[in-house]
């Protein structure tokens, strides 16, 4: 077990040096630099001050070179300075990433826990009005575009019916660490969770229910019953158990997420996430903003599907590691 | 059944309470912008958002007013050969200039500190290391020598290196205070970006001794919102608002959603789309919204560069044949309701060089018969698929734009029709915002036409637009901005000689001769002057659309309220 876990996180090391390379080298492809930018906001602006700040900011240096500089300066532990927003990079992701985090956990789990029950309803009545009415409710969430349902979302519970800011993060000046700020927190949480959930709670729903389905066709299914073990017994620990397999990888996968951000939901709500600001890094070639991002989001790829490997043979015995 | 109606009931009970809440008074302005902004450090600045914002907190020794006007802010007056104040002079034979900038005696830091000469000369002596990512080096790089009267440090005298006639525009000449400065400038000067990493506007960007404005920062959050609370060591008159809160929102459409349920109160001039805005302007009379819709005329000049190494393009009658058969007056009245005039050539209405004199500038009026007949006597004939040829070269070539603008792309859609009828066969061929600007048009790879706008500063020279050394290319690091190619050698004598003319009739003399060669020779097809929009609360006084790019907010202490209060609250 020990061994395969290092052997997997050799890999994962080897894999994130590779993949660094190749953003970079993308991001470096892409028309346009950030002296560009500053051209468009200031009409002023000379040949000689695009020339002299190319060279100041090294895009004059090939690509190897500024990808071998940015590699050093992240090996003393320093994530770099961010050219669009002058500040750390740290300190604008730092943040970004916390409150995407915890919306698309706070999305996550509202997900799961209304998918999950919902999708083995729909296995065990499968056919029934009951089934067809949860199928409809998945596909509409499937299909629905999630900038469409932000802005119904904001149109009546901001809108016509005030019950909630219509963006933000939180109230201006408000001390996250009272009961108060807490509380003006989830109040801004509300609608852009609600926005992203409903989506992967359609495609959860239709995974659960394909598994459970799959599931309950079993001879152990059939053995259970024949047993004479209660309803519920055969359903969670035979049926469910079971069915879980397939719902870690799907599941693991969305954690890997977490940190990646949900761009639309967070620039419809304004919401201050991590999507929004590795779009905005990579339109504004923001080098080391949107690269600490790349990093993140593939090493999550990578751990949580070591994680999702690792959870198999929790799920099912049979399963065993060499 | 009963349940439901008394949630439907408390619910609207609930809706009327938090709408009678939204009541704009003197204590907090919320104002939305859409743009993304950065730290708060003057010196290396580049956004739109960052400076509308920094004009609240911080003046310059003077500046273009909302009407137009250069006045003085930090300065007590704005020297000038006139008041005696400034001086031509002459060393080594070499014409120079130099003006003595007198500081407002109450100008002081949020801190207290007097704002004085030594912060002139320390800002100037940050914006010319090599170190520190200035964007503009020129206003400050103009300066030979700054001399601290030491008995009246608030007088401060200015040698400038060459006698142009600009030397005392000093709107981007941004002051930092040297008495929180200095310390960093000196550990950190000597490292490539290290000033600007360590500086007190990265590093502790509250700081009140940062700010000379009306206002001071109490809270900025990148990327969320910045608050600004009162500055009490303000040098003018104490703001209406005790707080004003900046908030950014991305979306448009959240943006409007935001206005209506009075999270903001306002919207910038860095907010809504302008077809947005005319479609809310309608709403706003429709439902008798509280809010004022206001459209500009602004310096950004929308218009189609031609490749004038194109085969077809190169020839002036081509262009103006393709300038005459677009009935520009209809485009605006039908796209933009006619709140967006018609562009005669690059200089806008808002400048005090604009002229529309049929003497002074050659104007095309719009006569499809007369392109026609114009094309027809110059060889081009309409062959059987409907397009012009001539020497076997057919009337045809791409029209590129940046994908994605609803405007942009409505506006190629009606010239395509236009140009088709005098027989111009035009493609579309549109590319993302980026790819244009970082290297179709930066590169001069555009094929034939490139739809997009430039905004200028009113009495600026036209040298990077215009002048033949600007023409991008691989020698010069594609660093000019004439995209089209055009090269005139008395226009590149004009921007030569335009900095140095301190005769002001003799100059609009000169840029009159230019704009006369431009639109005679049309290296580029001018559409339309574009319109800043913003959105204000009916109660707001004092506030005014300036349309150049010193935003609305350097006169914020004029803003006032109706009877101290909006009174409009129906939603």
């Amino acid at each position: 077990m020990m061994s395969f876990i290092l052997r997997r996180l050799i890999q994962t090391l080897i894999v994130i040096g590779a993949l660094s390379f190749f953003c970079f080298y993308l991001m470096s492809l892409m028309p346009g630099d950030p002296v560009d930018m500053m051209i468009s906001s200031n009409p002023n602006m000379t040949s000689e001050d695009v020339s002299r700040l190319r060279e100041l900011y090294g895009l004059d240096q090939p690509v190897y070179k500024r990808y071998l500089n940015w590699v050093s300066t992240l090996a003393q532990g320093d994530l770099g300075y961010s050219r669009t927003y002058r500040v750390p990079v740290t300190e604008i992701l730092g943040p970004r990433l916390w409150n995407t985090f915890i919306l698309s956990g706070l999305s996550l789990i509202f997900s799961l826990l209304v998918a999950i029950p919902l999708g083995v309803f729909a296995a065990l009545n499968q056919g029934k009005k009951l089934d067809y009415f949860i199928n409809f409710f998945a596909f509409a969430g499937i299909s629905l575009p999630s900038f469409w349902l932000a802005i119904v979302l904001i149109l009546i519970f901001a809108v016509q019916i005030p019950l909630f800011p219509a963006s933000g993060t939180m109230s201006v000046g408000t001390d996250m660490t009272s009961f108060e700020g807490f509380f003006d927190r989830i109040k801004y949480l509300i609608l852009p969770t609600l926005s992203l959930s409903f989506m992967s709670i359609g495609s959860f729903v239709r995974f659960t229910r394909s598994s459970m389905l799959e599931a309950m066709r079993n001879d152990y299914i059939r053995t259970a019953r024949a047993k004479g073990l209660s309803r519920s017994r055969v359903l969670i620990v035979h049926g469910f158990r079971n069915a879980l397999l397939p719902l870690i990888t799907v599941v693991a996968l969305s954690f890997s997420s977490l940190f990646s951000g949900a761009v639309i939901t967070e620039t419809v709500f304004a919401y201050q996430g991590v999507g929004q600001l590795v779009l905005a890094s990579i339109q504004s070639n923001d080098f080391n903003v949107a690269m600490v991002s790349f990093m993140i989001s593939v090493s999550m790829v990578l751990t949580m599907n070591l994680v999702a490997d690792l959870l198999y043979g929790v799920a099912d015995p049979r399963i065993t590691y060499v | 059944m009963k349940r439901i109606l008394c949630l439907i009931a408390l619910l609207f009970s609930l809706t009327t309470e938090l709408q009678a809440q939204r009541r704009l008074t003197a204590q907090e302005l919320n104002i939305g912008v859409t743009q993304e902004f950065e730290n708060f450090n003057p010196l290396i600045m580049s956004m739109m958002a960052t400076t509308y914002m920094y004009r609240m907190v911080a003046r310059t020794l003077n500046v273009l007013d909302e009407n137009g006007e250069w006045v003085p802010q930090l300065a007590e007056v704005i020297p000038s050969l006139e008041n005696g104040l400034a001086r031509r002079t002459t060393i080594d034979g070499h014409p120079m200039i130099e003006a003595l900038w007198k500081i407002k005696s109450n100008a002081s830091w949020g801190d207290g500190t007097p704002v004085t000469c030594r912060d002139v000369k320390f800002s100037w002596e940050v914006a010319l290391s090599p170190m520190v990512s200035i964007s503009e080096k020129e206003i400050y790089d103009q300066v030979k020598e700054i001399v601290i009267d030491e008995k009246n440090p608030k007088d401060c005298l200015l040698r400038y290196r060459e006698a142009k006639w600009t030397y005392n525009r000093l709107a981007t000449f941004f002051i930092v205070p040297e008495h929180l400065e200095r310390p960093i400038f000196e550990q950190f000067g000597n490292q490539a970006e290290g000033y600007e990493q360590h500086s007190n506007y990265t590093r502790n960007p509250t700081h009140p001794g940062l700010f000379n404005g009306p206002y001071r920062i109490s809270e900025i959050k990148l990327g969320s919102h910045v608050r600004f609370e009162r500055n009490p060591y303000f040098y003018g008159k104490p703001s209406f608002f005790e707080r004003v809160v900046v908030k950014l929102i991305p979306n448009t459409g959240t943006l409007e959603a935001n206005l209506r349920s009075g999270t903001i109160d306002m919207v910038s001039a860095l907010g809504m789309s302008f077809d947005q805005a005319i479609a809310f302007d309608e709403k706003v009379k429709k439902d008798d919204l509280p809010f004022d819709v206001n459209f500009q005329p602004s310096l950004v000049y929308e218009h189609i560069d031609f490749n004038l190494d194109h085969p077809v393009l190169k020839d002036q009658v081509v262009r103006q044949a393709l300038l005459m058969s677009i009935d520009r007056e209809a485009l605006t009245q039908g796209l933009f309701g006619g709140r967006q005039p018609v562009a005669l050539h690059n200089t806008s209405p808002l400048d005090p060089w604009f002229t529309d004199d049929p003497k002074k500038i050659k104007i095309h009026p719009f006569s499809r018969r007369q392109a026609k007949r114009l094309l027809d006597q110059h060889g081009w004939v309409v062959a059987a698929d409907g397009v012009r040829a001539k020497d076997g070269q057919r009337l045809s070539f791409t029209l590129m734009t940046t994908a994605g603008n609803r405007v942009r792309e409505l506006v190629q859609v009606y010239l395509q029709d236009q140009w088709r009828s005098i027989g111009a066969d035009v493609q579309v061929k549109n590319e993302p915002a980026r790819v244009f600007f970082g290297e179709t048009t930066r590169k001069r790879k555009f094929d034939g036409m490139a739809m997009y706008a430039w905004i200028s500063s009113p009495e600026s020279n036209p040298r990077s637009t215009l002048s033949s050394k600007s023409i991008p290319s691989e020698e010069n690091g594609w660093s000019g901005q004439n995209q089209p190619g055009w090269r005139n050698a008395r226009v590149d004598e004009l921007v030569f000689k335009l900095d140095l003319e301190f005769d002001p009739e003799k100059r609009l003399a000169m840029i009159h001769e230019i704009l006369f060669l431009y639109t005679s020779e049309l290296p580029v097809l001018p559409l339309y002057y574009r319109s800043d929009v913003s959105v204000t609360p009916k109660s707001l006084r004092g506030y005014k659309l300036p349309g150049h790019q010193f935003p609305a907010t350097n006169h914020i202490e004029n803003w006032t309220l109706v009877d101290g209060v909006n009174e409009g609250a129906k939603l």
